[in-house]
C-alpha cells in the first residue's frame, strides 16, 4: 500500500471496529507476528495497571500511565533492532519494555530499588539502560530531541545501518528543541525518527491551544522532511509508518516526523486531576470506541486468529508474569545511602570524597 | 627521534596552542570530532579551527546551523554514543540557549543513569572582558557552571596550559566547560614542546612564589595578578600567585599550603562579586584556614552590574584595584 505523507486524516489500516481499512497484506506480517503485537499491548497495559496501583498504595511518588497509547509505543518500538537507540519521554514505558527492559526493572524503577538499572536516581519518568541503548528520559520537555539527533549523527559517522528514535508529546512540539532538532537532522540527513505521540493534551492544554497548525505532521514540511499523520490507536498503521521511516533512515535517506494521533486514559500523571479540563464523556468515548487493544483483538478475531479461550489463557499468563516480575522488584533492595555521592563524575573528586566522609559520619557507617 | 621532537620548541599564542591540541587529538583518536558555528571553512571567528576542515573533512569538523541548543544537544548525543565531541560556542555569552542541555542533561546523565552512560564532551568557548565586546561578548559566567555538579570547569591562563588542559579535557570522561580567555588569546606566547601532552585537571600551579600574600586567580586575571605582583614588589611586598587552572574540581591543597604560608588571601576574578566563584574560595578559607589568616579574605572583582561597553575600563579589575585589595588585607 502506498503510504503518503501529509495526509489530512490519520493513516489507518483498521477501522475502529477492527475491520481492515487498508492493504494489510502489504505489511508482510506473519500471523505469529500479529499475535506478538497483540501480546505486547496486553502486557504493557497489565504492567502499567500494576505500576499505577503503587502510587495509590503510597509506595511510589509518581506515575504517568501509558494506557491508551499502547499501539503507538508497541507498534513503533517493534521496528527497532538491538543496536538502535531510543530516547523517550516521561510516558515511555511501553517502548522501553519492547526494547528489552524487564518489567521487574520497570517496577524497581517505580519503587526506587537497585534492580532498576538507573538505581532510582530519578523519579519514575522512565528508566534507562546502556546495554539496551535506552537513554534515561528527562523531565524538561523536549530535551531528548537534539540528543537523539546527535546520536543519529554519530551512527551515520560510524557508517552503521542503525537509527535513533525519539518519543515526545504534542506539547513538546512548542519547545525550541523540536524545531532545532528537526532542522539539524534534516540538514545532516541523520537517521532519526521523530515520533510524536499526540495525545491531544499537554497536561491540560488542548492541541488547538498548543499550535495553530491542523496537524503536527505538517510541520515537517518546514524542515524539508516528510511528516506522517497516523492513527496512533491502530497498531498496524503505526507499525507500517514506523517501518517505512526506519527503512528510509537505514538506507541513508534521512529523518522522518511521525505524528501518532492517540489519547491517554489516565491523568497526565498521578499528581494531576484530569477532570478539571477534559470534557465529560470524552475519555469514555475513546475507551469504549477507539481502544487500541480492543480494536486489534477484533481484527484478530475477524481473522480467526483469536477467540475467548485464547484471550482467557493470555490474560492468565500475563497476570502470572506480571506478578513474578513484580515480586523480583519487591525483594530488590533500595540503594545504599552512601552511593548518593557516586557517579557524579567518572571518579569521585576530592570534594566529593570529603562529603562522603561527612555523610558516613552522619550515618554512623564507614 | 621522539626525544628530539619533544625538545623542539616553538612559541605559540593561546589560539595556536588550542588549535594544536585539537589537531593532535583528532589525529590520535577518530572519536574526536568538533562542531560549532563557522568552525569549518571560516576556521572559527577567532581562527582556532583554521584549516581543520581540510585536514579532517566535514564529517569531523562540523559547521552547524545557528542554534547553540542544537550544538550542545547534538554533542551530548554523540558523546553518549561513544564519540568525544568538542563543541565550540562562539562566545560563552551564547551558551545560554544551550544552558538547559548542558546543565540538565550533560551534567546529570551519568548520575541519573547510575554510571551506565557517560558524556565525554568538551564545550570550548571564549569568555571574559577587555575586548570592547559589550554585554554579550564579555561575560564570565563560570559561577553558573561550577555550581552544577557533573560538569568540570577549566580556565587556562597561558598557551602551554591551554594545550595541555584541552588535551586532558578531551580525554576526560566527563563534560568539561573549557573557558578560553579571549583577551589574552594572542597577547601571551608560550614555548610548546612538539606533540601532545597533558596538564592534569584539578591541579593549580604556583606561577609566582612569595611570602606575604597569596593572590588566587584564573584565566585572563593571572597576567593581571603578575603585573600587580611586580608593582607590589617595589613596595617590598612579595606576592604569591596561584593559577587555579581548573575551577571545578579545584585544588584545595595548593590553596591551603599557600595561605598557611602567607596568612593573607586576595581572590581575583573579573565576574561580578555576589555569588561569584571566588565566594566559594572565600568560604573554603573561612572553614579551613582560619588559624592561618592574619587579615580578611579580600575579593577583587568586576562590579555587580551587567558588562558595560563604553565603561568597560571602569568595570574590569585593574592593577590599582588589585593593589588596594592586597593592602586592605596586609594593613589589617
Amino acid at each position: 500500500m502506498d503510504i503518503k505523507p501529509f495526509t489530512d486524516t490519520p493513516i489507518k489500516f483498521l477501522e475502529y471496529d477492527g475491520k481492515p481499512a487498508g492493504d494489510i497484506g502489504s505489511l508482510g506480517l506473519t500471523n505469529e507476528q500479529l499475535l506478538v503485537m497483540y501480546r505486547w499491548m496486553v502486557f504493557v497495559r497489565a504492567v502499567d495497571d500494576r505500576g499505577y496501583i503503587l502510587v495509590r498504595q503510597g509506595r511510589a511518588g509518581f506515575y504517568a500511565q501509558v494506557a491508551g497509547q499502547e499501539a503507538s509505543q508497541v507498534g513503533s518500538a517493534l521496528v527497532l533492532t538491538k543496536n538502535d537507540w531510543i530516547y523517550g519521554d516521561h510516558r515511555s514505558q511501553g517502548s522501553q519494555l519492547v526494547k528489552g527492559l524487564k518489567a521487574a526493572q520497570w517496577f524497581a524503577h517505580v519503587l526506587g530499588r537497585t534492580l532498576d538499572p538507573t538505581q532510582g536516581r530519578m523519579m519514575p519518568h522512565g528508566s534507562g539502560s546502556a546495554d539496551l541503548h535506552i537513554v534515561p528520559p528527562s523531565s524538561t520537555v523536549g530535551n531528548k530531541i537534539t540528543e537523539a539527533v546527535g546520536t543519529a549523527m554519530a551512527q551515520r559517522y560510524r557508517k552503521t545501518k542503525d537509527l535513533t528514535i525519539t518519543y515526545f508529546g504534542d506539547g513538546a512540539t512548542s519547545e525550541g528543541d523540536f524545531h532545532v532538532g528537526l532542522n539539524f537532522a534534516a540538514v545532516y540527513g541523520s537517521p532519526v525518527i521523530f515520533f510524536c505521540q499526540n495525545n491531544q493534551y499537554a497536561i491540560s492544554v488542548k492541541l488547538e491551544e498548543q499550535t495553530h497548525t491542523k496537524t503536527i505532521a505538517e510541520k515537517a514540511r518546514a524542515y524539508g522532511m516528510d511528516g506522517y499523520f497516523v492513527d496512533g490507536n491502530d497498531i498496524l498503521a503505526v507499525y507500517a509508518v514506523s517501518k517505512l521511516a526506519a527503512d528510509k533512515a537505514r538506507a541513508g535517506n534521512g529523518p522522518t516526523l511521525i505524528e501518532a494521533y492517540t489519547y491517554r486514559y489516565g491523568p497526565h500523571s498521578s499528581a494531576d486531576d484530569d477532570t478539571r479540563y477534559r470534557p465529560k464523556g470524552e475519555l469514555e468515548m475513546w475507551r469504549t470506541q477507539r481502544d487500541p487493544v480492543t480494536r486489534f483483538r477484533a481484527f484478530l478475531v475477524g481473522k480467526k486468529l483469536w477467540d475467548d479461550a485464547k484471550e482467557q489463557k493470555l490474560l492468565e499468563e500475563v497476570k502470572a508474569e506480571v506478578a513474578d516480575e513484580f515480586a523480583k522488584a519487591e525483594v530488590s533492595t533500595p540503594p545504599e545511602p552512601l552511593t548518593v555521592l557516586d557517579h557524579v563524575y567518572a571518579k569521585r573528586t576530592p570534594h566529593l570524597d570529603a562529603e562522603r566522609a561527612e555523610l558516613a559520619a552522619e550515618l554512623g557507617v564507614s | 627521534m621522539a626525544t628530539v621532537q619533544a625538545e623542539k620548541k616553538q612559541a605559540f599564542t593561546m589560539v595556536q596552542a588550542i588549535r594544536s591540541a585539537l589537531i593532535d587529538e583528532m589525529t590520535r583518536d577518530d572519536n574526536v570530532v568538533t562542531l560549532g558555528e563557522d568552525i569549518g571553512i571560516r576556521g572559527g571567528v577567532f581562527l582556532v579551527t583554521e584549516g581543520l576542515i581540510d585536514m579532517f573533512g566535514k564529517e569531523r569538523v562540523i559547521d552547524t546551523p545557528l542554534a547553540e541548543l542544537g550544538i550542545i544537544g547534538a554533542a551530548i548525543g554523540m558523546a553518549l554514543y561513544g564519540l568525544r565531541p568538542v563543541a565550540e560556542i562562539q562566545f560563552i555569552d551564547f551558551l545560554y540557549p544551550g544552558f538547559d542541555m548542558f546543565v540538565s542533561e550533560a551534567a546529570k546523565l551519568r548520575y541519573r543513569s547510575a554510571g551506565q552512560f557517560k558524556v565525554p564532551m568538551v564545550v570550548r568557548s571564549p569568555y571574559g572582558g577587555g575586548v570592547r565586546g559589550g554585554s554579550y561578548h564579555s561575560q564570565s559566567p563560570e559561577a553558573y557552571y561550577v555550581s552544577t555538579p557533573g560538569i568540570k570547569v577549566v580556565a587556562p591562563s597561558n598557551p602551554y596550559d591551554a594545550k595541555g588542559l584541552l588535551i586532558s579535557s578531551i580525554r576526560d570522561d566527563d563534560p568539561v566547560l573549557f573557558m578560553e580567555p579571549k583577551k589574552i588569546y594572542r597577547t601571551v606566547k608560550s614555548e610548546l614542546p612538539e606533540g601532545a601532552y597533558e596538564v592534569p585537571l584539578g591541579k593549580a600551579s604556583i606561577v609566582r612564589e612569595g611570602k606575604h600574600v597569596t593572590v588566587i586567580a584564573y584565566g585572563a586575571m593571572v597576567p593581571l595578578a603578575q603585573e600587580g605582583a611586580v608593582q607590589m614588589e617595589k613596595e617590598g611586598v612579595e606576592v604569591e600567585i596561584i593559577d587555579l587552572r581548573t575551577l571545578q574540581p579545584y585544588d584545595t591543597d595548593a590553596i591551603l599550603t599557600s595561605v598557611a604560608k602567607t596568612g593573607h588571601a586576595v581572590l581575583l576574578q573579573e565576574a561580578p562579586r555576589i555569588g561569584g566563584y571566588m565566594g566559594e574560595i572565600a568560604a573554603f578559607l573561612a572553614e579551613n584556614a582560619i588559624e592561618h589568616l592574619e587579615g580578611p579574605v579580600v575579593r577583587v572583582t568586576g562590579w555587580d552590574t551587567p558588562f558595560p561597553y563604553a565603561l568597560e575600563k571602569a568595570y574590569m579589575p585593574n592593577v590599582e584595584r588589585l593593589m588596594r585589595g592586597i593592602k586592605k588585607t596586609l594593613n589589617f
